[in-house]
C-alpha cells in the first residue's frame, strides 16, 4: 500500500517529453494523489462487486433430494448426490495438505461429487470468519463453511444458513449414532451458541482444549517432577523456578493470545471474559485480576520470556530452552516435525481454584444459497463419520476428533505425546471460548489489555476495568 | 479530406487511451463513486444495506479513536517525511561523491535492497532483531549497559520502532529519487560557482539545493501520501497496539470495514482520508511556490 515503486519507472519514462523535468516532477507529485482513490476502491470494491448479499431462500430443497445410503455405524457409502460442491475451511499450507488427503477419501466414496475445497490461512478464527463474510459479500458463497465457535452465532443470526433439521431427520440413525459418540457438551453448546431461533444450523465437529506440553527431559534435568494429575499454580511456579535455576530454560511463554494465554489462566481461577450467555463481560473480576497478575509474575521472575518478540516456542522447546508450551492438539504436529514426541508429555493446566480450559469447536453448516444442498449434506455426513474421523486423526489433524471412540483410539494417540487423552478429557470441564458477534474486536480488546498488564505497562485492576468497559460497548 | 483524416485520427487517439480509461473507470472512478454512495448507508456485508443519511459522517465527529489514530498517522507521516527527506538527501550526497563506480553501485544496491523486500518479511526480521529476550539489539544494548526498550509492548516506544523500521525499509526509494535529482544538477553551474570562489557549503546551499528543490518537493509529496496510507507494519508487527498507539488511519478504516463490518462508516472515513491527503497536498503545492526553484 505504501510507496508504489512504479513511480520510479514512470518518472524515468517521461523524462524526455515536452515538459521540463521540474514541471514533470510537479505533475507526478499531483498524480500521486490518485492512489488515494484506490484506497477508497479497496473499501468499496467488495461492495460494488455484489452489493448487499442476496439471501435466496430455498428452504424447500431441504426436504427433497436424494439421500445417500448410510451405514448406521457411521461409515457413509456412495450416494446418488452429484455435482459441484464448494467448501471453505481454516488452514495453513500444512493443514491444507492434511485436509486434501481427507477430501480425497471423500471423493473415493462419492466420485459423482466434485468437491472444490479452499483453505484460508488466517491469524485467528475470528479473522477467518471475517474473511469468509467478506467473500460472501463479494458473491462467493460456498456450499459449506467450516465455522469455529468464534463465528457460529453471527453466521446463524444473519439468515445465511439453511436449517439442518430436515436433513438430520432424514438420516436420524446416523446422526443419533454420532451424537451418542460425542461429548454431550458439544451438542448442547452448538445449540446454545449457534442457534438463534431454535433451528439447527450446525453439525458440531472436532474441537480443541488447552493443556500444557512439557519437555520431560528438561524437567528431569532440573529435578522437577512431571505432574501426573492435578497441580496448583504454586506447584507450577516452584517447578518453573527449579527449571530456571538448574537449566536456565524458560518454563512457559506467557503471551496474550486469547485462547492459549488468557483463557487458561482465567478459567483455572474460576474466571472468564464473559458470563455463560456472552452478554455480560466479566473481565474485571477479582479472579481475572489475580490471573493476569500471576501471569505477569512469571515474566517478572524470569520464568517466561518477555512478550512482544518473535519467540518460537516449539523450536525453543526442542532446543532445550523452553520446558513447556500451551496448546490443544496442534502442537503435536510440531512435536512430530521436530521429532520430540517421545520427550514430551501433555499435562493438565495448573489450577488455582478449579480445572479449567477454553474450548473451541468446528461446526459445519450448509448455506442457504447453496445450489447443491444434498451433496453438501453428504459431505457433512462424511465428516461426522467414524472412518473420516479415524483417517483425519491418523494423518495428523490439528483438532481433537469429536467422536470419543476416535479420540480415545490408537489413531489419535499413536505418535502423539503421552497424555494426549487429557485433551479430550478437558472438554468435561472446559469453558466455551466467549465469542459474541463482534468477535475480532472483542478478541483484540482482551488481548491488548492482557498484554498491557503482563508487559508492565498498565496496572492490572484499572486496565482490565477499562477493557471491560470497552467490551460492554462491543456487545 | 483533411477534416475526415483528422476525425479518423481523433477516433484512433481515443482508441489508444481507452484501455487506460477503462481501467481507471473500473478500478478508480467506479469504486470511488460506490464509496461515496455507501457512506450514506449502514451495511454489515451480510445483510441488505440500509440508508442512513448523514449518520456516518456525523459519527466521524464523535469517535474519539478516529481522532487519536488521525493524530498518530500525522505524527508518523511527519516523522517519515522528515527522516526520509534528510536521510535520502544525505545518502544521495554521500554516494554521489567521488566514489569509484563499483563501490557506488554496491552502495546504491545495498540501500535500495530493503525496499524490494515484502513488508511481511521485514516485519518478521525486525521482530527477531528487536525481540526483548533474544534480539540482537537487546543483546548489544545490554552489552553496553543499556536496557532495551520494550519496542512493541510499550506505547511510548512502539511508534518509534515502527518509524525506524519503515525508514530502513523505504529509504531506498527516496534515496534513488534524490540521487537522480542530484545527478541532473548541471556541473557547469557548480564549476562556475567554484570559479567565483564559493566553498562547498555555499555551493550546496546556493546552487545544488535550489536546483534540487523540485526533486525534494516531489519526494516530499510522495512520501507524505505514502506515509499517510501506512498500513502493513502496524497490522503485521504491532496490530495497532499497544493501547492503539500504532493504529494508523488506514488500519482503523480496515478494521472498521472488515472486522466491525461497518462498511458505510468505513467509506465515510475513507472519504475523510481522501480529503485530508488532498488538502495537505494542495497546501504543499501552494507552499512550493515560495521555495521550489523554477527554471
Amino acid at each position: 500500500m505504501k510507496r508504489d515503486p512504479s513511480f520510479t519507472s514512470t518518472a524515468a519514462g517521461v523524462a524526455g517529453n515536452a515538459f521540463n523535468r521540474r514541471q514533470m516532477l510537479r505533475v507526478l507529485g499531483a498524480a500521486a494523489t490518485l492512489p488515494l482513490l484506490s484506497g477508497l476502491a479497496a473499501c468499496s470494491g467488495t461492495s460494488t462487486a455484489a452489493g448487499p448479499v442476496a439471501t435466496t431462500s430455498s428452504g424447500a430443497a431441504a426436504t427433497g433430494g436424494a439421500a445417500g445410503a448410510t451405514a448406521v455405524g457411521g461409515a457413509t457409502t456412495s450416494s446418488t448426490a452429484s455435482g459441484s460442491l464448494s467448501f471453505v475451511y481454516y488452514g495453513d499450507a500444512n493443514q491444507q495438505a492434511q485436509f486434501k488427503s481427507l477430501f480425497a477419501e471423500f471423493n473415493k466414496i462419492n466420485p459423482a461429487i466434485t468437491l472444490q475445497a479452499q483453505g484460508i490461512a488466517s491469524a485467528s478464527w475470528a479473522t477467518f470468519s471475517n474473511t469468509v463474510a467478506t467473500r460472501i459479500a463479494g458473491g462467493q458463497i460456498p456450499d459449506i463453511i467450516q465455522i469455529a465457535t468464534e463465528g457460529q452465532r453471527i453466521f446463524a443470526s444473519k439468515g445465511l444458513l439453511e436449517p439442518l433439521d430436515p436433513y438430520i431427520a432424514r438420516d436420524k440413525a446416523l446422526v443419533d449414532n454420532y451424537y451418542a459418540d460425542i461429548d454431550p457438551n458439544l451438542k448442547a453448546w452448538t445449540t446454545k451458541y449457534g442457534s438463534t431461533d431454535g433451528k439447527t444450523y450446525y453439525m458440531p465437529g472436532g474441537y480443541n482444549t488447552v493443556c500444557m506440553y512439557l519437555n520431560t527431559e528438561i524437567l528431569a534435568k532440573a529435578g522437577a517432577t512431571v505432574p501426573t494429575g492435578d497441580w496448583s499454580w504454586d506447584d507450577f511456579k516452584a517447578a518453573a523456578q527449579q527449571v530456571k535455576d538448574k537449566t536456565g530454560a524458560f518454563m512457559l511463554p506467557v503471551g496474550s493470545g486469547y485462547f492459549t494465554d488468557v483463557m487458561p489462566w482465567l478459567t483455572t481461577n474460576g474466571a472468564a471474559t464473559f458470563n455463560a450467555d456472552w452478554n455480560v463481560p466479566t473481565f474485571n473480576t477479582a479472579a481475572a485480576v489475580e490471573a493476569v497478575t500471576f501471569a505477569k509474575s512469571l515474566i517478572d521472575a524470569g520464568l517466561a520470556p518477555k512478550p512482544g518478540g518473535a519467540f518460537d516456542a516449539a523450536t525453543n522447546m526442542s532446543n532445550g530452552k523452553l520446558a513447556g508450551l500451551a496448546g490443544g492438539r496442534w502442537p503435536t504436529i510440531d512435536m512430530r516435525r521436530l521429532k520430540i514426541v517421545d520427550k514430551v508429555q501433555i499435562v493438565k493446566w495448573p489450577k488455582k481454584i478449579a480445572d479449567g480450559s477454553p474450548v473451541g469447536w468446528d461446526a459445519w453448516p450448509i448455506t442457504k444459497a447453496s445450489k447443491n444442498k444434498d451433496a453438501a449434506w453428504e459431505f457433512i455426513k462424511f465428516l461426522i463419520s467414524k472412518p473420516a474421523g479415524d483417517y483425519f486423526a491418523t494423518i495428523g489433524g490439528t483438532i481433537v476428533p469429536a467422536r470419543l471412540s476416535v479420540a480415545k483410539s490408537a489413531s489419535f494417540t499413536t505418535n502423539a505425546p503421552k497424555g494426549s487423552g487429557l485433551l479430550s478429557d478437558a472438554i468435561a470441564y472446559a469453558t466455551p471460548i466467549p465469542s459474541p458477534d463482534r468477535g475480532a474486536e472483542i478478541q483484540k480488546t482482551i488481548e491488548d489489555a492482557w498484554l498491557k498488564v503482563i508487559s508492565g505497562n498498565g496496572d492490572a485492576q484499572s486496565t482490565l476495568e477499562a477493557a471491560n468497559t470497552k467490551l460492554k460497548t462491543l456487545l | 479530406m483533411a477534416r475526415v483524416r483528422a476525425r479518423t485520427n481523433d477516433w484512433r487517439g481515443y482508441l489508444f487511451i481507452s484501455p487506460a480509461v477503462l481501467l481507471f473507470l473500473i478500478f478508480i472512478a467506479g469504486p470511488f463513486v460506490a464509496a461515496i454512495v455507501l457512506s450514506f448507508y449502514h451495511w454489515d456485508l451480510l445483510t441488505p444495506a440500509v440508508f442512513s443519511g448523514t449518520d456516518n459522517f456525523r459519527a466521524l465527529f464523535s469517535d474519539p479513536l478516529l481522532w487519536k489514530v488521525m493524530g498518530t498517522t500525522f505524527l508518523f507521516a511527519f516523522a517519515s517525511v522528515v527522516t526520509h527527506i534528510i536521510g535520502g538527501l544525505l545518502l544521495a550526497l554521500a554516494v554521489n561523491r567521488a566514489m569509484n563506480k563499483v563501490l557506488s553501485y554496491l552502495v546504491r544496491t545495498a540501500i535500495f535492497f530493503p525496499f524490494i523486500i515484502s513488508w511481511a518479511a521485514v516485519a518478521l526480521i525486525w521482530k527477531y532483531v528487536l525481540d526483548p529476550t533474544f534480539g540482537l539489539v537487546t543483546y548489544y544494548l545490554a552489552e553496553i549497559g543499556i536496557t532495551s526498550p520494550q519496542w512493541f509492548t510499550d506505547p511510548h516506544w512502539a511508534l518509534v520502532g515502527i518509524i525506524g523500521i519503515d525508514f530502513w525499509h523505504t529509504i531506498g526509494f527516496t534515496f534513488i529519487i534524490m540521487l537522480a535529482g542530484l545527478q541532473t544538477v548541471p556541473k557547469t553551474l557548480i564549476e562556475a560557482a567554484r570559479t567565483d570562489g564559493a566553498n562547498s557549503r555555499q555551493v550546496f546551499f546556493n546552487v545544488t539545493l535550489p536546483l534540487m528543490s523540485p526533486t525534494i518537493f516531489f519526494a516530499t509529496v510522495i512520501t507524505f501520501i505514502g506515509a499517510f496510507q501506512i498500513f502493513e507494519p502496524m497490522q503485521i508487527i504491532s496490530n495497532g497496539g499497544p493501547d492503539d498507539s500504532t493504529m494508523s488511519i488506514v488500519m482503523y478504516l480496515y478494521q472498521t470495514g472488515f472486522q466491525s463490518f461497518q462498511i458505510g462508516y468505513a467509506c465515510a472515513m475513507a472519504l475523510l482520508v481522501f480529503l485530508v491527503i488532498m488538502s495537505v497536498t494542495l497546501l504543499q503545492f501552494i507552499g512550493a511556490r515560495k521555495w521550489v526553484y523554477e527554471e
